[in-house]
């Protein structure tokens, strides 16, 4: 029996940098660590992060002190266990299946696609994070959740603005006026669109929600939505940069992904290699041990899926970038209750509808400088810029 | 030990020993059985272990449990009567020598 080891000197801004050289430090030297400028006790092997997340009795999703709860002014299914959330994430998941994908929206997303490609200047640098990544993941959301009338700018501004107030670890009170702003917006948009969704029942999230036999409460209703705009954007915006990242400095890769095809190898590999999730919290609900270390009930742990995707138990050279790699499962999408509700949306939307687009249109893509790219996140990573030449 | 077997969507078989009170698929998992990804872990919530339960073995496994029915509706994959998801199937005696068909595909 033994208390966890204390990393006294890192900071959140060295994780927020570059987390990966001390994740794999910590894999070998100290896998499950309190880190005090987290306030967490990190768990960074993937044997660990798994049993944590696949365990909802002994790992609770419900923390009484998440800034979430203020940010959107809900308790939501995030931070909920059991038959309530069960019956929350169930009420909206049919407009996320793979066969509603297939039946109502690839042929919408490809002519999205198109819209979005043809706009893209070629023969100059362009940002493809700003230009691309980032208002198509919103258009294809805003379709998803039934918000085709919202603008790009709005989906993708609403996002943030939530996922800074859930983040306000500080209780500071600037990011909680924007996200109350935003919720006030949000909830007149929402308002406005019940008339038609009602009048024409469809396969969106907030249709399905609406007309459903015996729905949720209304203010759930306007919670998931929210849910779905923090959680829906960013990641398949970072997902799509890491991937073409990965592919861009690697083009022996990029030429025997296209011969072969293997689009869903890729993606697997982006996603694996640069998590867009990179860690996530549990409250420990009694006292217990892992891997002989004393973890006392009530504290929380942070699964760093990051590390669990690098853990050199899994993956051979886990650090690169390897599409044609041995297969071993990865924990982007979390695992358990939790597990992501959008996995299917973002295989389908940027594994095969929009990698291959991309490459078909410009097939002599070209990244600029690699080196000009800047990654960023601890929670949430990805390159915050991707600057490249189309032809 | 009960025995359980597993066919591709090309016809290949693997015919495994599995633990009795394991799910089937726990034993798919742990033995690398292509086409069971279970994502999820076995919390019922991301239909990547949807299989076919053989015709013969259709009426010993039982119904589908409370919520596996939604999740199946989620499946990648053609739903049939047959449709279930392996984290729900747990092997018991009376299941010994069970056959699972592996859809075309999981996600």
């Amino acid at each position: 029996m033994a208390v966890a080891p204390v990393n006294e000197t890192l900071t959140l801004a060295d994780l927020t940098r570059d987390p990966y050289p001390v994740y794999r430090r910590m894999r070998a030297e100290t896998p499950i660590v309190e880190v005090p400028a987290a306030r967490r006790i990190f768990l960074t092997k993937a044997k660990h992060t798994k049993m944590v997340k696949d365990d909802p009795e002994l790992f609770s999703s419900d923390d009484p002190v998440t800034p979430m709860r203020r940010a959107f002014l809900a308790h939501t299914l995030m931070r909920k266990d059991g038959e309530e959330h069960r019956r929350e994430r169930m009420a909206m998941q049919p407009a996320f299946s793979p066969k509603v994908i297939k039946t109502d929206w690839a042929d919408l997303y490809r002519t999205i696609a198109t819209d979005y490609l043809d706009r893209l200047p070629r023969g100059e640098t362009v940002d493809l994070f700003t230009a691309l990544c980032g208002p198509i993941a919103a258009r294809i959301l805003a379709h998803i959740l039934g918000l085709d009338e919202v603008s790009d700018a709005d989906m993708q501004r609403w996002s943030q603005t939530l996922i800074d107030g859930a983040g306000n670890f500080g209780f500071a009170d600037e990011p909680f006026e924007k996200s109350d702003a935003a919720n006030a917006e949000m909830d007149a948009v929402f308002d406005s669109l019940l008339d038609r969704h009602r009048a024409e029942p469809n396969n969106s999230a907030l249709s399905v929600m609406l007309n459903a036999k015996n729905p949720i409460p209304m203010s759930q209703v306007y919670a998931n939505i929210k849910i779905a705009i923090g959680g829906g954007i960013n990641e398949p915006r970072d997902a799509l940069a890491t991937i073409l990242f990965g592919l861009l400095t690697n083009p022996d890769q990029l030429e025997e992904v296209k011969r072969q095809e293997a689009w869903a190898e890729a993606f697997e590999e982006g996603v694996r290699w640069v998590a867009p999730i990179q860690a996530s919290s549990r409250r420990v609900t009694r006292d217990l041990e892992i891997d002989g270390i004393d973890i006392p009930e009530g504290v929380t742990l942070m699964t760093i899926q990051a590390s669990a995707n690098r853990d050199e138990d899994l993956y051979e050279d886990g650090e690169s970038f390897n599409v044609f790699r041995k297969k071993a499962p990865h924990q982007a999408f979390g695992s358990g209750p939790h597990h992501c509700a959008g996995a299917h949306i973002s295989r389908r939307t940027v594994g095969e509808i929009l990698l291959p687009m991309l490459f078909e249109r410009f097939p002599n893509m070209k990244l600029d400088r690699a080196e000009d790219v800047v990654w960023s996140g601890f929670g949430f990573r990805g390159p915050l810029n991707l600057p490249v030449r189309l032809s | 030990m009960v025995q359980i077997t597993f066919i591709q969507p090309d016809g290949g078989q693997t015919t495994l020993d599995a633990a009795e009170g394991a799910s089937v698929m726990e034993t798919a998992v742990n033995n690398g059985i292509d086409g069971i990804f279970a994502e999820c872990g076995g919390a019922m919530m991301c239909a990547t272990c949807h299989c076919y339960v053989d015709e013969a073995w259709a009426g010993k496994t039982g119904a589908r449990v409370d919520g596996e029915e939604d999740m199946l509706e989620c499946a990648a994959a053609e739903l049939r009567e047959t449709s279930r998801l392996s984290c729900q199937l747990k092997l018991s005696s009376e299941l010994d020598g069970l056959v699972v068909h592996l859809p075309e595909e999981q996600a």
